[in-house]
C-alpha cells in the first residue's frame, strides 16, 4: 500500500504543479525556485542532524522549536490520495484536511523525507482532539498542545502561559538541549525576519496585482518545510522582482479582474484546485484568510524584557491572542479582521471555502456572510474536500459569481 | 515633512523618554537651586519638602487651600482654591497624562528601579485581574480622603469633632515624595516618626511604611505607586478632552495584545477595546510603549491638537522590536 499511495502522491504533486506553471504566464522568475521547492517535495534534504519537530496547525510556538536546535516542520496535507488512506480511520464525513494529515502520518509519509521526533498537535478541533488518542496507529510520538478554547479571558491567557512553559519543557527533554535566552532570542529573530518578508509581500499584493494569487500561497505554503533561512531569503528576492514589476506597471491582470479574498478552510499543496480555478476564470486572488498563509507569519512577538520569564510567555501570546481560528470562542476578532483586509485590499468579494466535515468554518460563515453583506461585500459560501467529484457544479457556482463581480466592477 | 514624519514614527520613544526623564528629573529635584520655580500647582510630585525643588506639586497647595472653614469658601479662599485649580487644569489640558510618564521624578525613580531589576534578570511579579482592579480603587479613595480631611479639620463634618491639626496635610504625610526626594539633595530629616502625638505618630509612621511599599513594591512591579496615585486620579479628569491624546483606530486592531504586554501598568483596555477612540484610561501615563509596540500601521496614534504626530508603524516596530536581534 505504502509504494502505490506514494506513487499516487508523486503524481498528484506534479499534476497540480504542471497545472499552475502551465497555466499561468508572465510568472515572476524567482518563483522558479518556490516551484523547485515543490517539485523536490518528497526527496530528501540533509539538516545538519538537527531533529525535526512536526507541527500540525500554526498554534505551535515555532520559535521554541528553533531555539532548541531542532527544525519546525508543518505536516498539515493538502493531498488527496492521502486522504484515501486516512478514511479508514475516521467517520465518513470528517474533514479532509485531517485524513490527509493523518494518511501521510501513517504512512510515514513527510514532505523533505523527514523523520519527526515529535508530532506537536494543538487541541483546536474536535478532529485533532481525538487524532492525539490515535497514536498507537502511528510511529511517531504525539503531543497534545493544550489550546485554551477562548482567547478572552486573563484565565485562558495565564494558562496558555503553563501550556507553552510546559511545551519548553518538553522540547528541551526531547532535543537535549537547553533553552537560553541568547537561543531564543535568535530564534524570535530568525523568525521575525521571515515574517518580515511576507508582511512585505502582503504589502505588495495590496496594490495592482503584480502576482498570481495561486503563487502567493505556494509561496507561504512552502514555509512548511523549507529552510526558514533559504525561505526569507528568496522571498525577498521575489519581492524585490515584485516591487520593481510593480514600478514599471507590469501586472499579471488587468484592472477590470475581480479582486478576491480567499477565507476559511486553507488550501494546501497540492489542493491548489480553488484559487488555480478563481484565477483561470479571471479573478485575481489579492489576499488570503488561510492559517496556511498570511495568518501563520502574520502576528508579531513583542517582548518587554529580554528574559526567559518574559520571553516565552511573549511568544505564548503571540500564538494566542491574535488568532482567529474559528475554534475560539467567541470570534469576532475574525470578522473584524476580514473587513479589514477587505478593506486595504480593495476586495470586490469574498470567496468562503469550507472543508466538507469542518463544523466550525461552516458555522461561523453564516455570521461572516452576513457582517460582509452589511458592508457591500458579496460572499460566495462554497463547500469543498479533497476529491474532483463535484467540479462540475463548483464551476458553475464559481462562473456565475465571478459574472457578477466583473458586472459590478464594470 | 514625510521624512520627518516617517523618522518620528519609527524612532525609538523609551530611549527618547529615558533621557527626557533624565532632564525633568533634574529641573524639578534641582532646579531650586538655580532659582528655577516652574509653577506651583504642577501635577507632578515635585516636592517642596525638597530644598532643591523647582516648583510644587499641587496636592500640597490644594490641601492647604482646602483647609479653611465654610464661611471663607464664598470669600476669597474660595476664589483662590478656583485660581490654583484653573493653573493646575491648565497643565492637566495640555500634557494630559504625559505628566506622569515623562516629567513625574517618583514616576522616573520607579523606572530606574525596573531598570535595576531587569539588569539583575529578576522576574516581575503578577497579580491577577481582579486584585488589580481591586488596587486601581485605592487612589480614588486617597483623592477623596485628601480633600475631605483638610475640610475636616478646619469644619465639623457630619457633627462629629473636628480632626486634630496633627493629621495635616494627611497626603503629604504618607506621601514617599518627602522622604525619597530630599535624599537627593543628600537632605535625610524627613525619615522620621514623630511621637509627639498619636495621630502625628500613625501619620509619620504610615508614610515611613508607604516609602518602604514604594520602594520594594516598585522592584517586583513596575510603576507600583502609581496605581495608588491620587495625582493620577485628579489628571484623569482631564484626559478625555485634553489636547494631547492618545488615540486608538479600532478597525485596524488585531487584538494582538503586544500593546497591553508591554504597558507597564497593565492596561487591558489597550488591547481588547475595539469600541472606543480616545484610549487613556485612568491608570496610563502616556509612557508612548504602547504605540512602539502595535505592529499594524497607524492603529495607535498620539495627537497633539488633532494633528497625529506619533503613530504606530510596521517598520517602526521592526526597528524596534525585531531585526536588531538577530543573532550576533
Ligand atoms: S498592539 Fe496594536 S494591533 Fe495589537 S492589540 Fe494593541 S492596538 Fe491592537
Ligand atoms: S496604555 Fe500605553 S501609554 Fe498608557 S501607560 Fe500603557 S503603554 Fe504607556
Amino acid at each position: 500500500m505504502n509504494e502505490k499511495a506514494k506513487i499516487r502522491l508523486i503524481i498528484e504533486v506534479k499534476k497540480s504543479l504542471k497545472e499552475i506553471m502551465d497555466d499561468f504566464s508572465d510568472v515572476p522568475e524567482e518563483m522558479g525556485y518556490f516551484y523547485e521547492r515543490f517539485r523536490a517535495f518528497f526527496e530528501e534534504t540533509p539538516n545538519n542532524g538537527k531533529k525535526v519537530i512536526a507541527t500540525m496547525c500554526i498554534h505551535v510556538p515555532v520559535e521554541l522549536i528553533y531555539a532548541v536546535g531542532a527544525i519546525p516542520l508543518r505536516v498539515c496535507s493538502g493531498a488527496r490520495s492521502m486522504a484515501e488512506i486516512g478514511e479508514e480511520f475516521f467517520p465518513a464525513k470528517a474533514c479532509p484536511l485531517i485524513k490527509s494529515t493523518f494518511g501521510a502520518l501513517y504512512l510515514n509519509i513527510f514532505p523533505m523525507a523527514a523523520a519527526p521526533a515529535m508530532i506537536i498537535n494543538p487541541t483546536t478541533c474536535d478532529h485533532k482532539k481525538k487524532i492525539g488518542e490515535m497514536a498507537e496507529d502511528i510511529d511517531s510520538c504525539f503531543y497534545t498542545l493544550e489550546l485554551p478554547p477562548t482567547k478572552e479571558t486573563e484565565e485562558a491567557r495565564f494558562y496558555w502561559h503553563m501550556v507553552v512553559k510546559k511545551l519548553a519543557k518538553e522540547l528541551e527533554r526531547v532535543t537535549g538541549q537547553r533553552l537560553t535566552r541568547k537561543k531564543l532570542k535568535a530564534a524570535i529573530g530568525i523568525v521575525s525576519l521571515a515574517q518580515a518578508q511576507l508582511r512585505r509581500l502582503y504589502n505588495i499584493r495590496k496594490g495592482n496585482p503584480v502576482i498570481w494569487g495561486n503563487n502567493a500561497i505556494l509561496v507561504a505554503n512552502a514555509y512548511f518545510f523549507d529552510d526558514i533561512a533559504n525561505w526569507t531569503d528568496r522571498l525577498s528576492r521575489l519581492n524585490d522582482e515584485l516591487e520593481d514589476r510593480a514600478r514599471r506597471n507590469q501586472y499579471v491582470v488587468g484592472q477590470e479582474a475581480p479582486r478576491i479574498l480567499l477565507a476559511g478552510s486553507p488550501s494546501i499543496f497540492p489542493n491548489m484546485t480553488l484559487p488555480v480555478m478563481i484565477e483561470q476564470m479571471g479573478g485575481i486572488v489579492v489576499a488570503e484568510e488561510f492559517c496556511s498563509s498570511s495568518r501563520s507569519l502574520y502576528d508579531m512577538v513583542a517582548v518587554d524584557e529580554w528574559s526567559l520569564y518574559d520571553m516565552i510567555p511573549a511568544i505564548a501570546d503571540r500564538y494566542l491572542k491574535p488568532g482567529i481560528c474559528p475554534c475560539f470562542t467567541p470570534n469576532i476578532d475574525r470578522k473584524r479582521r476580514l473587513l479589514n483586509i477587505a478593506g486595504d485590499f480593495c476586495i470586490d468579494g469574498v470567496i468562503y471555502n469550507s472543508f466538507a466535515g469542518c463544523q466550525l468554518y461552516q458555522m461561523e460563515s453564516r455570521h461572516v456572510e452576513k457582517i460582509l453583506e452589511q458592508n457591500g461585500i458579496p460572499m460566495l459560501y462554497l463547500e469543498t474536500d479533497y476529491t474532483s467529484d463535484n467540479t462540475g457544479q463548483l464551476t458553475t457556482r464559481l462562473q456565475a459569481f465571478m459574472e457578477l463581480l466583473q458586472d459590478q466592477k464594470s | 515633512m514625510k521624512k520627518i514624519r516617517a523618522f518620528i514614527n519609527n524612532s525609538n520613544i523609551s530611549k527618547f523618554r529615558f533621557y527626557f526623564q533624565i532632564a525633568a528629573f533634574v529641573l524639578f529635584v534641582y532646579g531650586g537651586y538655580f532659582y528655577v520655580t516652574i509653577s506651583e500647582k504642577l501635577p507632578t510630585f515635585a516636592c517642596p519638602f525638597n530644598k532643591g525643588s523647582g516648583g510644587t506639586c499641587y496636592l500640597m497647595p490644594l490641601q492647604h487651600q482646602l483647609h479653611m472653614t465654610w464661611s471663607r469658601f464664598i470669600g476669597p479662599g474660595g476664589i483662590h482654591l478656583l485660581k490654583g485649580f484653573l493653573v493646575f487644569a491648565c497643565f492637566g489640558l495640555v500634557f494630559s497624562k504625559a505628566w506622569c510618564g515623562y516629567l513625574c521624578p517618583l514616576g522616573t525613580i520607579q523606572d530606574w528601579i525596573t531598570k535595576l531589576r531587569k539588569v539583575l534578570h529578576i522576574r516581575f511579579s503578577k497579580y491577577g485581574e481582579t486584585t488589580f482592579k481591586g488596587l486601581k480603587k485605592i487612589k480614588y479613595i486617597l483623592l477623596f480622603l485628601l480633600i475631605i480631611i483638610p475640610l475636616g479639620v478646619s469644619n465639623s463634618l457630619l457633627w462629629l469633632p473636628k480632626f486634630s491639626h496633627d493629621i495635616f496635610p494627611p497626603f503629604c504625610k504618607i506621601c514617599p515624595g518627602r522622604i525619597v526626594l530630599p535624599l537627593f539633595t543628600g537632605d535625610t530629616s524627613q525619615i522620621y516618626i514623630d511621637f509627639s502625638t498619636k495621630t502625628a505618630m500613625t501619620m509619620t509612621a504610615l508614610g515611613m511604611i508607604v516609602t518602604g511599599i514604594f520602594f520594594t513594591g516598585s522592584f517586583f512591579k513596575k510603576r507600583f505607586f502609581c496605581l495608588f496615585c491620587p495625582m493620577s486620579a485628579l489628571l484623569y479628569i482631564f484626559s478625555k478632552v485634553a489636547i494631547l491624546r492618545l488615540n486608538k483606530n479600532v478597525a485596524k486592531c488585531t487584538r494582538c495584545g503586544n500593546c497591553y504586554r508591554v504597558c507597564d501598568v497593565g492596561i487591558k483596555e489597550i488591547a481588547d477595546d475595539v469600541i472606543n477612540k480616545n484610549i487613556v484610561k485612568d491608570d496610563c501615563m502616556l509612557c508612548l510603549k504602547c504605540v512602539e509596540a502595535c505592529p499594524e500601521e497607524g492603529c495607535l496614534e498620539v495627537s497633539f491638537f488633532n494633528i497625529p504626530v506619533f503613530m504606530s508603524t510596521e517598520t517602526g516596530f521592526f526597528k524596534r522590536y525585531c531585526l536588531r536581534n538577530e543573532i550576533k
